[in-house]
């Protein structure tokens, strides 16, 4: 078949970018189909990317005043709640304002749109400037399978072969259980859901309010009263002139104690905390997303079959273990491996399991899977009812007690912590939880 | 019948765009194939399906306008010239008619489309503009192209409503998006427009003077509508909230 | 003295009030600037319309009257506006902006050599030239654009300017006109006209705009009782003049008709920028629609969350009652 590809890509967020590029850059043939309007329409992330893998895909990326990305992390901050307090890890290192960047906020609508035109300047500069395409507006309906083997896939009535397919579908994996790979019913428990604001300010008024300065950022993270009882935490990230507010809620924790994202979201928002950090912002848009919690129980059967590979959050690399979500640059890594693969598989010239199980094998070796399978348990931890709840209104007692200066005797501060234990908790409940945090963290 | 089609490359009304002391403020990558060009773009297709002959594109516009051409051509159009600008230019209505009269002063062609208006500006006037200055019979907002005898039949929405013109090839039409729906490039019209000719074309080789592009209108400064104060929403049982709502236009708003 | 001259349309035998509107903004200007309101008028029966005219306080009326005017045509409409304006010579010539404005003003602008801004929201007198406010971007947003020029064309869209009558006693000017045959660069075949009686939508107090929502016959007859209650004209959103289920000239919105009446009730209506750029200057928005998050409640004044089946009748019962 003459106009056979090498590879198609299914799916344009950061899984199939990253694996786009690898395979602009290593002269194969491509299509890549993303089912937006453009690349980036559709997604929603906090969202922080973090690693410096996009310095691999789009060296020296910074030196682009107006490139895909808003601002470098150089302040990171943890901040438990409750109702009326809220008790900050704050951390701001100069270290974090080298190049590379150890992370950058990105808005994904510009980022992946960036991206995807950075892949095209990619195709036009290899061999197949003329036949690799990156489609938009087309979503793939089916991967065609041939003996168990991935030959290419159909859209509506068109069908386009190829040699091997990357899976970078994203969370609602439909393709992924068409193939196999994944059971048909993923329970509700492993399923999140993602809501964010974004708010708009003055660029000088958000700048001053959040210490930033030049392009440096900030991301802070929330656990406690901020999800008002529901499983998961909040975020708020620093943009160029807007901050990215939001949270990401259980779904079955939701839909048991009824409770609507939106009205957890304006919960949130009246924190004296929050309502502060956004006063006389506008909100210019609101979107949603689901998110799987990142929990290996609901991982793929495996990582390839044969002509197939698994990228990014299709694959459920996801970790959301309460000190960042991070989804993206496992995507990007999984995107870049799996292309690095299909290369490998193009010189031997076998697409089979034989060949592609090295993606595997490289995805095992790499810091992805080594995070995902190291902090299990922290995951698991997070989503208790101690992390969620007793923690936060444990630790702002104790801030509260401790900062407060009244016109009488101050008790020791141990006396202080040790009273807001047994408020909020048991030292019993904390040991348990110190023990497996030391394990997991 | 040969059909040029005029297309624009305009930003995505869509887009979150924001005013910053008098200045509009939009994401340069959301631009998109002016809606009305589409269904200029997608008229000609069919009239061709139908009588034969062959559909080129003409559209003037930065580089990145090749993106709004290939559009064009994924679409079906046979071949595209591209009328380089650097962007920055402040060029009006009156401007592009007059780049695009020179251009089209020496080509043969039966039919030229153009947009009955930009979707950004909602100008309406560089498609009598190019009829004016090469002499076209033309008529406005069509809702309906057919061809009859080598003559063009045009069915024009009119203030009250519709009138069908005939007229004389070559002429000149501007397009409703009431006309059609234009169709979404499938795949494989996307990967065959990779292959389709993009003639470029420079401003200064069309024997225009610069100085006559110079726009007359200017923009001067964005600014935010009047905002509406937001309403009040009336939720629940059917019957009641009618009739509250039908005595509050009589009481309060005093408009019955 | 400058002049500003003012082109009167005239539809279906009437005076366009939109016209109106504009010759009563363009006299207080004159009179303001100290420049001679004039106006022309270009019908089958032009010189009938001067006493309408010269209540609004135009000093000179050019009338055109030609028995090929009967309908609109671009070529001899596009050579009557030529020859009026080589003569007046104004240095601001407005236009109301209806279809046939549109039809003819690009091609006027490169005839004269003149500037031209086109649908304006208003638009005053400045140094050398005009300054007009323009919606756009679907409009979301609105521009300041200036045209400087001896000559600058503008046109006007429908309720940006009230009425305002000013008697004048107008000198008539006629106009010699005549065109031949082989001068008609095209050919009228036939004319499909909106049944009869409809309110000319531009004019009317009050709108019934019937959106997607509206599904069957039975909608649309709840549609047209809501309309014979208040005297209102209908409106329709594209999904229903696309579908062919209302007359494509009722279409409101971006590509279809621009209102600004007292009462406007959208029922069904989604409310997509392009619709709500064509009525959002109403003066009462009142929408109906079942998803409580429908963009239309953003700019409704009232707002009822409801099936429109259900919420039609009670209402137009009610009205019934109020209206006695
Ligand atoms: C609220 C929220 C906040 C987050 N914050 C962060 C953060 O701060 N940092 C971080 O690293 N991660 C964050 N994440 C996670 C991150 O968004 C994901 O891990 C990441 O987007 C996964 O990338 P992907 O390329 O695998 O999938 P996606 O980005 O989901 O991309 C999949 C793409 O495939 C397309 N597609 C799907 N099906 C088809 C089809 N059949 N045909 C064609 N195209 C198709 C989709 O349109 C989409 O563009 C957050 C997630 C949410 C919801
Ligand atoms: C360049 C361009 C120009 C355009 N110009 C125009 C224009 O001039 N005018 C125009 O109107 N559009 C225009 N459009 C189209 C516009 O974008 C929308 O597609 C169109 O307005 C949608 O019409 P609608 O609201 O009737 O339909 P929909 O968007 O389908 O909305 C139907 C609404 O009816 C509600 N509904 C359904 N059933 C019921 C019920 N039983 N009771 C109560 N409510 C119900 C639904 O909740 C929904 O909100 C243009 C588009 C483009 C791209
Ligand atoms: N830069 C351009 N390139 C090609 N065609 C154009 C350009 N600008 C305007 N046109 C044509 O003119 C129509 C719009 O005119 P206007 O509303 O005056 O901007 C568009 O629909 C196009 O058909």
């Amino acid at each position: 078949m003459e106009d056979k590809f090498d590879c198609i890509v299914i799916g344009g967020g950061v899984a199939g970018l990253a694996a786009a590029m690898t395979l602009a850059r290593n002269n194969m043939k491509f299509l890549l189909i993303e089912k937006g309007e453009f690349p980036g329409s559709k997604n929603v992330s906090g969202g922080v990317l973090w690693g410096s893998d996009l310095n691999k895909l789009v060296p020296n990326y910074w030196e682009e005043e107006d490139g895909g990305w808003d601002r470098f992390i150089n302040h990171r901050r943890l901040t438990f709640m409750d109702e009326q307090s809220s008790f900050s890890l704050d951390f701001k290192s100069s270290h974090f304002n080298e190049k590379p960047y150890t992370g950058v906020v990105v808005l994904r609508s510009k980022f992946d749109n960036w991206l995807a035109g950075k892949v095209q300047e990619a195709i036009d500069a290899s061999d197949f400037a003329m036949d690799s395409f990156i489609a938009t507006d087309i979503k793939v309906d089916e991967v065609i399978m041939e003996n168990d083997k991935a030959v290419g896939i159909r859209t509506g009535e068109d069908e386009f072969f190829a040699d091997s397919v990357i899976i970078a579908e994203g969370v609602n994996n439909l393709l992924t259980r068409q193939v196999g790979l994944q059971d048909k019913y993923v329970p509700a428990d492993h399923m999140l859901t993602g809501i964010k604001e974004i708010i708009r300010f003055d660029q000088k008024v958000l700048e001053d309010r959040f210490q930033l300065n030049g392009l440096s950022g900030m991301s802070n993270e929330f656990v406690g009263w901020a999800t008002n009882g529901i499983e998961g935490g909040g975020f708020l990230y620093t943009n160029r002139d807007t901050i990215s507010l939001g949270l990401v809620l259980g779904l079955k924790d939701l839909r048991e104690k009824k409770q609507k994202p939106y009205d957890v979201l304006n919960h949130f928002k009246q924190h004296p905390t929050i309502a502060d950090a956004i006063k006389g912002g506008e909100v210019v848009e609101y979107s949603a997303h689901v998110v799987s919690s990142g929990d290996s129980r609901v991982m793929p059967k495996e990582l390839y079959k044969d002509g197939i590979l698994l990228v990014g959050e299709a694959a459920n690399l996801l970790m959301n273990a309460g000190k960042a979500i991070q989804g993206m640059d496992y995507a990007m890594r999984s995107g870049i491996l799996a292309a690095e693969t299909i290369v490998e598989a193009k010189a031997k010239n076998d697409y089979t399991s034989a060949t592609l199980k090295e993606y595997r094998k490289k995805m095992d070796d790499s810091y992805v899977m080594k995070d995902i399978k190291g902090f299990q348990d922290a995951v698991h931890l997070l989503h208790t009812d101690v992390m969620q709840n007793k923690v936060p209104n444990l630790v702002c007692d104790f801030g509260r007690q401790f900062f407060s200066i009244k016109n009488e005797p101050t008790p020791k501060s141990e006396k202080m912590l040790l009273g807001a234990i047994k408020r909020h908790s048991s030292l019993w409940e904390l040991a348990k939880l110190g023990f497996k945090a030391r394990k997991s963290l | 019948m040969k059909f040029y089609i005029c297309i624009k490359m305009v930003p995505d009304v869509y887009a979150p765009l924001q005013i910053k002391e008098g200045e509009l403020i939009m994401d340069a990558d959301r631009m998109v194939l002016n809606a009305y060009d589409a269904s200029a773009v997608e008229e000609a297709l069919v009239l061709k399906e139908k009588h034969g002959g062959e559909v080129e594109v003409v559209c003037i516009g930065p580089a990145k306008a090749s993106e709004t051409i290939r559009k064009a051509l994924a679409m079906g159009a046979d071949k595209a010239t591209h009328i380089l600008a650097t962007g920055d230019e402040e060029y009006d209505s009156a401007s592009y008619a007059k780049i695009l009269s020179a251009f089209f002063k020496d080509k043969e062609y039966d039919v030229i489309g153009l947009g009955k208006q930009s979707q950004d500006t909602d100008s309406g006037l560089t498609g009598s503009m190019v009829a004016e200055h090469l002499s076209l019979p033309y008529t406005t907002n069509a809702v309906g192209l057919e061809v009859e005898n080598g003559n063009l039949v045009v069915k024009r929405q009119g203030d009250s409503g519709q009138e069908m013109i005939e007229l004389p090839t070559p002429c000149a039409v501007t397009c409703s998006n009431d006309m059609n729906d234009p169709r979404i490039p499938n795949l494989k019209g996307i990967m065959a427009s990779k292959r389709k000719p993009i003639d470029q074309v420079e401003i200064s080789s069309l024997g225009i003077d610069e100085t006559e592009l110079q726009a007359d209108t200017k923009v001067t400064s964005y600014e935010e509508k009047p905002a509406r104060q937001a309403g009040k929403k009336y939720e629940g049982e059917a019957e009641e909230v009618a009739r509250e709502v039908a005595q509050l236009l009589d009481t309060e708003a005093n408009v019955l | 003295m400058s002049t500003i001259l003012t082109y009167i349309a005239i539809s279906d035998g009437k005076l366009k009030r939109s016209s109106l509107e504009v010759l009563s903004h363009c006299k207080s200007l004159a009179d303001a600037s100290g420049a001679s309101c004039e106006a022309v008028v270009i019908d089958a029966n032009a010189s009938s319309f001067v006493d309408g005219i010269q209540k609004y306080g135009a000093s000179k009326v050019h009338v055109v009257e030609d028995p090929i005017f009967k309908n609109h045509m671009n070529t001899p409409l596009l050579k009557a506006l030529s020859k009026v304006m080589a003569s007046v010579n104004p240095s601001v010539f407005a236009f109301a902006s209806t279809e046939g404005t549109k039809d003819v003003l690009g091609a006027l602008a490169a005839n004269q050599n003149a500037a031209v801004i086109a649908d304006v929201a208003s638009f005053e007198l400045i140094d050398g030239g005009v300054k007009a406010k323009r919606p756009v971007m679907a409009a979301k947003i609105m521009n300041n654009t200036e045209a400087k020029s001896e000559k600058v064309l503008v046109s006007v869209r429908s309720g940006s300017y009230d009425l305002n009558e000013s008697l004048e006693s107008a000198e008539v000017v006629n106009v010699d006109f005549s065109m031949d045959d082989s001068e008609m660069k095209s050919t009228l075949r036939e004319i499909i006209s909106a049944s009869g009686d409809t309110i000319d939508l531009n004019e009317a107090e009050a709108i019934v705009a019937a959106g997607r929502g509206v599904k069957d016959e039975e909608g649309k007859a709840l549609i047209s009782e809501l309309a014979s209650v208040l005297k209102a004209g209908i409106g329709a959103s594209r999904a229903l003049t696309e579908s062919g289920v209302y007359d494509p000239s009722l279409q409101i919105g971006q590509t279809g008709k621009v209102v600004s009446p007292q009462l406007y009730i959208a029922v069904g209506i989604s409310g997509a920028i392009q619709h709500v750029a064509g009525m959002a200057n109403s003066k009462v928005i009142v929408a109906i629609n079942k998803d409580p998050d429908a963009p239309i409640f953003e700019v409704a004044d009232y707002g009822i969350v409801g099936d429109l089946y259900k919420v039609l009748p009670p209402f137009i019962e009610e009205i019934k009652k109020i209206k006695g």
